[in-house]
This record gives C-alpha cells, sequence and structure tokens, in this order.
C-alpha cells in the first residue's frame, strides 16, 4: 500500500524530464524544418502560409548559389578553414609536446599566457593589426585572413594538447629513444599517432568555430570576392530584404546552415565528449 | 642535451612568436592608443598626439556607449539567467537515468556549430516575424491574440527578442560543461541522499549545486567573456543602422574605428581603443571577482 507513491514518484520525474526534452526537440525540427520548406517555395507562398504548394522551386537555390554567390563564399571559407586547421596543428603540436614533455624556464608561465588569451575580446588586438596590415598593403589578401584566423586559434589549441601529450606515458618515448629515435621522429611518429583523438576533436572545434568567424573577416577583407560565408550571408540578406527575395534568403540561410549541420551528424560524439572532457571552448 | 635544447626553441619558437605578434603586443598597443588620439587606425606612433584620460571621459559621457554598457549588463542578467536555469535543469535531467541522452545532448548542443549570422537569421527573419513567424502562428492558433499580435521585431521587443535567441544558441554549450560537472560527482553521494529520502530536487539544491561550486566559477567568467564580446547577433537584430536597443560596446568599438556618425570624427580611433579597454577590464574584473567570492573551502571528491 505504501509503496505506491515511492514508485510514482521516479515515473513523474522521468516524465518531465522526457517531456521537457521532447519540447525541445520538436522546436528544433519545427525551427529548422520550416526554414527548409520555406527555402523550397516561393516567396508568396511563404507570406501566405502555404508551404511548398506549387512544388520544389530548386531554383531559389541555384539562385543563391551562383547569381548571389553562395557557392563562392563557401568554396573561399573551405579553403580559409582548411588551410588554418592545417597550420594550426603544424604549429601547436610541436609546442604542446616540448611543454609537456621538457623542464624549461617559464613552462607555467606559457601555460597560463595560452589560456589567458581566451579572455582577451578580439576586438582588443585588432586595431594594432590592422594599422600594420594596412601599412604593409596587405589588406584585402586571403593569406593575411588564414594567418589571423591560425594565429587566433594557436595558443587555445597548445594549450588543449598540452593535457594529451601530459597523459600519455613516458616508457614509450624512453623506448623509441633507445632505439636511436631522434625528437622530431619520436614526436611525428610516436607520440602523434597516439594523441589523434585529442587532435581530431580540437581541430573539429577549430573548424567549426573558423568556419562561423565573423568579426576578422568583416574587418580585413572588403573585396566582395574574398568574403566568406558569415559575411556574405549577412550582405546577402540585407540586399535580399531590400528586393523582397525571402525565398532566396532562406535558401542561402540553408547553404550556410549544412556544411557545419552535416558535419556535425557524423561527428557529434567526438564533439560532446571533448567538452564534457574538460575543453573549454565551443 | 645540446641536442634537446635546441629542439625546445624549434617547437617553442612558431608558437611563441605568434602570441607575442598577435596577444601581447596588440593588447599593449591598444592600451597606448587609448590614451592618444590619433587621425586614423594606421596613423605612425609620430603623429599621435597625448589625450590623457580625455577618450575614457568621452567614452563614459557618449550616452551611446553608456547604452551599449546598460545593454551588456541586461544581457548578462537576462540571458544569463535564461541560459543558466535551463542548462542546468536540460544537465541534470540528462544525467538522470533516462533514454537517449546521447541523441538528446547532441540536439541541444546543435546550435553551437551554426554559424550565429545563420542562425540569428532563422529566428528573426522566422520566429519572430509578424507576417508568417512561428511565435504568431503558434499563438494565433491558440486564440491568445494578445501573445500573437506581439511586434517582436519592434523597438520595444528588439531587445528581448534577440536575448532569447542569444539564450537559444548558448544553452547547449553550458548543459554540456554541467553535464560534465554533474559526472564528475561520486554516485555514492548522491545514491546515499535518496537512501536518506531526500527528493530529486531537494538532493540538487542540497547537494548536487554545492558540488558544482568550482564549475560555476568557470561558467561565470565564459559567460562573461562571451557576453562582452558580443557582436555578430547585434548586427543581424539592427540590419540598417546599429539601434540603441541592440547596440553593444563591441558594436560601438567597430563603428568608432570606421567612422559611424554618432562617434564624432575627430579622435574617434583612440575613443574606439579606449572602448575596447574598457571591455578588457570588465573581464578581468569579473574574473578576479568569480575568484575571490569562491575563494575558501574547496571540495575534494
Amino acid at each position: 500500500m505504501n509503496s505506491k507513491p515511492i514508485r510514482i514518484r521516479p515515473f513523474l520525474n522521468k516524465l518531465w524530464g522526457y517531456l521537457a526534452v521532447c519540447f525541445w526537440l520538436v522546436f528544433t525540427i519545427v525551427l529548422v524544418g520550416w526554414i527548409i520548406c520555406a527555402s523550397f517555395s516561393t516567396t508568396r507562398e511563404i507570406f501566405s502560409g502555404k508551404l511548398l504548394n506549387s512544388g520544389f522551386h530548386i531554383e531559389n537555390y541555384t539562385r543563391a548559389l551562383f547569381k548571389n554567390n553562395v557557392a563562392l563564399y563557401l568554396t573561399n571559407s573551405v579553403f580559409y578553414t582548411l588551410s588554418s586547421c592545417f597550420l594550426i596543428l603544424l604549429i601547436s603540436i610541436p609546442a604542446a609536446y616540448v611543454i609537456s614533455r621538457y623542464l624549461f624556464l617559464g613552462r607555467r608561465l606559457l601555460q597560463y599566457l595560452f589560456v589567458a588569451s581566451l579572455g582577451i575580446p578580439t576586438v582588443m588586438i585588432t586595431m594594432p593589426l590592422y594599422s600594420l596590415i594596412v601599412r604593409m598593403g596587405l589588406l584585402n589578401y586571403r593569406a593575411v585572413l588564414i594567418f589571423l584566423y591560425t594565429a587566433i586559434s594557436v595558443p587555445f589549441t597548445t594549450y588543449f594538447l598540452i593535457s594529451f601529450f601530459v597523459s600519455i606515458p613516458l616508457s614509450i618515448e624512453e623506448a623509441a629513444t633507445i632505439d636511436g629515435c631522434t625528437d622530431d621522429k619520436t614526436l611525428w611518429y610516436i607520440m602523434l599517432p597516439i594523441a589523434s583523438p585529442g587532435v581530431l576533436t580540437v581541430t573539429i572545434f577549430n573548424f567549426i568555430s573558423i568556419w562561423n568567424e565573423y568579426f576578422i573577416s568583416l574587418m580585413f577583407i572588403n573585396d566582395s570576392k574574398l568574403r566568406q560565408v558569415g559575411v556574405g550571408l549577412y550582405s546577402m540578406v540585407q540586399s535580399m530584404t531590400y528586393t523582397g527575395d525571402w525565398s532566396g534568403l532562406f535558401a542561402s540561410v540553408i547553404l550556410v546552415f549544412l556544411p557545419t549541420f552535416v558535419l556535425y551528424l557524423f561527428l557529434s560524439k567526438y564533439i560532446i565528449g571533448g567538452i564534457t572532457a574538460g575543453g573549454v571552448k565551443g | 642535451m645540446h641536442k634537446n635544447r635546441l629542439f625546445i626553441i624549434r617547437c617553442l619558437f612558431p608558437a611563441l612568436a605568434i602570441y607575442i605578434f598577435v596577444f601581447a603586443y596588440p593588447t599593449l598597443r591598444t592600451i597606448i592608443m587609448s590614451f592618444f588620439n590619433m587621425k586614423t587606425i594606421s596613423t605612425s606612433i609620430k603623429h599621435w598626439k597625448f589625450a590623457g584620460i580625455n577618450n575614457y571621459l568621452h567614452v563614459f559621457q557618449a550616452p551611446i556607449f553608456r547604452q551599449s554598457l546598460l545593454n551588456i549588463m541586461r544581457i548578462w542578467f537576462l540571458s544569463g539567467a535564461i541560459t543558466i536555469f535551463l542548462s542546468l535543469f536540460f544537465a541534470v535531467i540528462l544525467t538522470g537515468n533516462i533514454r537517449g541522452k546521447q541523441f538528446f545532448k547532441s540536439v541541444i548542443y546543435m546550435p553551437n556549430v551554426i554559424s550565429v549570422i545563420a542562425l540569428g537569421n532563422m529566428w528573426l527573419h522566422y520566429v519572430f516575424n509578424y507576417k508568417y513567424g512561428l511565435l504568431k502562428t503558434f499563438f494565433s492558433s491558440l486564440n491568445m491574440t494578445g501573445l500573437a499580435s506581439i511586434q517582436w521585431t519592434s523597438p520595444d521587443f528588439i531587445f528581448y527578442a534577440m536575448n532569447i535567441a542569444y539564450s537559444f544558441g548558448m544553452i547547449g554549450y553550458f548543459m554540456l560543461i554541467y553535464v560534465s560537472g554533474i559526472e564528475r560527482i561520486p554516485a555514492e553521494i548522491l545514491e546515499s541522499a535518496t537512501i536518506d529520502g531526500a527528493g530529486r530536487f531537494r538532493s540538487f539544491i542540497s547537494i548536487t549545486f554545492p558540488l558544482l561550486k568550482d564549475v560555476n566559477k568557470t561558467v561565470f567568467t565564459l559567460w562573461t567573456v562571451r557576453v562582452v564580446g558580443f557582436f555578430a547577433l547585434s548586427k543581424v537584430f539592427s540590419p540598417i543602422d546599429s539601434s540603441p536597443q541592440t547596440i553593444t560596446p563591441m558594436v560601438y568599438a567597430y563603428e568608432a574605428m570606421f567612422g559611424a556618425d554618432f562617434v564624432s570624427v575627430e579622435g574617434r580611433i583612440g575613443i574606439a581603443a579606449s572602448a575596447c579597454v574598457v571591455m578588457t577590464v570588465i573581464i578581468v574584473v569579473m574574473f578576479l571577482l568569480s575568484n575571490a567570492l569562491t575563494k575558501g573551502d574547496h571540495y575534494e571528491f
């Protein structure tokens, strides 16, 4: 008789939990789903509330991709993001390895400096950099954007990777040294493969944050041919609300939404694991 | 040993050089710039004119900058309350005994991987639209005409609209931080509370939340860094001109750098620099504050 309330309570708790997360799920699906439907409809259908009434209008996408240059912005972003992600690793892996393995003066200080970079607002560092780049005549260069993206991500990436190298047992390198392996070979051929889960996680984070970056590219790129997706989409939305091309607007939004979303579908396990393991960047 | 030293230098040099060139030097130079006047961003040091604390006086007397500070304070509290409450709520649910944890975590985190510009436009042009928007059609279908007639994109409501969209994007990230915090609490502690007859709510208030002290400290600092850097969403929610409802200090600094009307042309660069320094000081002060507040006993488990 008395056992009833004890059984009901966990059940009710669970029910509320399910209701809350399902509500969130439904909202997210409606949000994204409606915009996908709108991106295939005509502007008139969007305003009259009869989405997809005249079938799928693929031309919204061809118009956005080629007439409004989304294809160009996407290509630019792929180029900027992949190059930066590669360069970040090239610089951060050796630094993280040395900091985690060798005792030298200022080792702790370096780690503090690298984390502290997370607290410096981007806008604080942009004016002197802008001034330098203007005086060197390097405004509107792809390489400058890639350099800045790389530089801004190096401190945190290094900090993140240190913890991965620390967790690898020393005996592995000792064995390698005894077998006559040089420091470079030990790092790239022995340590790197073992640390690869950490390298993968931090690269996914770098990819997403560089892909979605807005402020730096707004400041350092004025040439519309060199724009990446964030700045490109922003200016496109402005012109499309002006011309009243709402279906084109939603198609462009979906085109910018899709790449990171698809990446996320495949890699969410690493991303979620990376943050819950103590990475502090998202 | 000699070989080792060369290896250390070779490995550290690029990262250190980049740090000095892209973080240390620009930070110092911006601080110095905030005490000077110059014509353009790229004016060389020779032509800078010392201005003392005039830039700071100007910035704190400028109504639009004060408005922008007020806005991020309100964002800090309003979006902060929504975000922290919901992310803790979901974190507790998703560390409990429930199916599909991984799936729901992925769903709630998803907005974090989307471009802020895309996400902001999804909210602005769909959820908050006054003709076919989600809120409008939802409340109309329930015959709640009062709620349905809210013009979310009007000056009266745009600030709240922006905060709702911002919180939606932030919840997943802070939820994951809380999930990792809760998972580190040993199961025995919560089990013994259950055996002693504590309900779920009670054990959260008396046990889980106090044990999350260090996590809360991290969240406090991270949240401040995010809010001070509030930029892209403000641009999305005020597409044509920066409006007092949505302006933030970072937008103000950007507009001052490139000469918007509301920042006087003369000395605007130094003013922008002082706005940047104010933003950094806010972060540092909040960081020190969070350290001071959580000083003292630490829980070991």
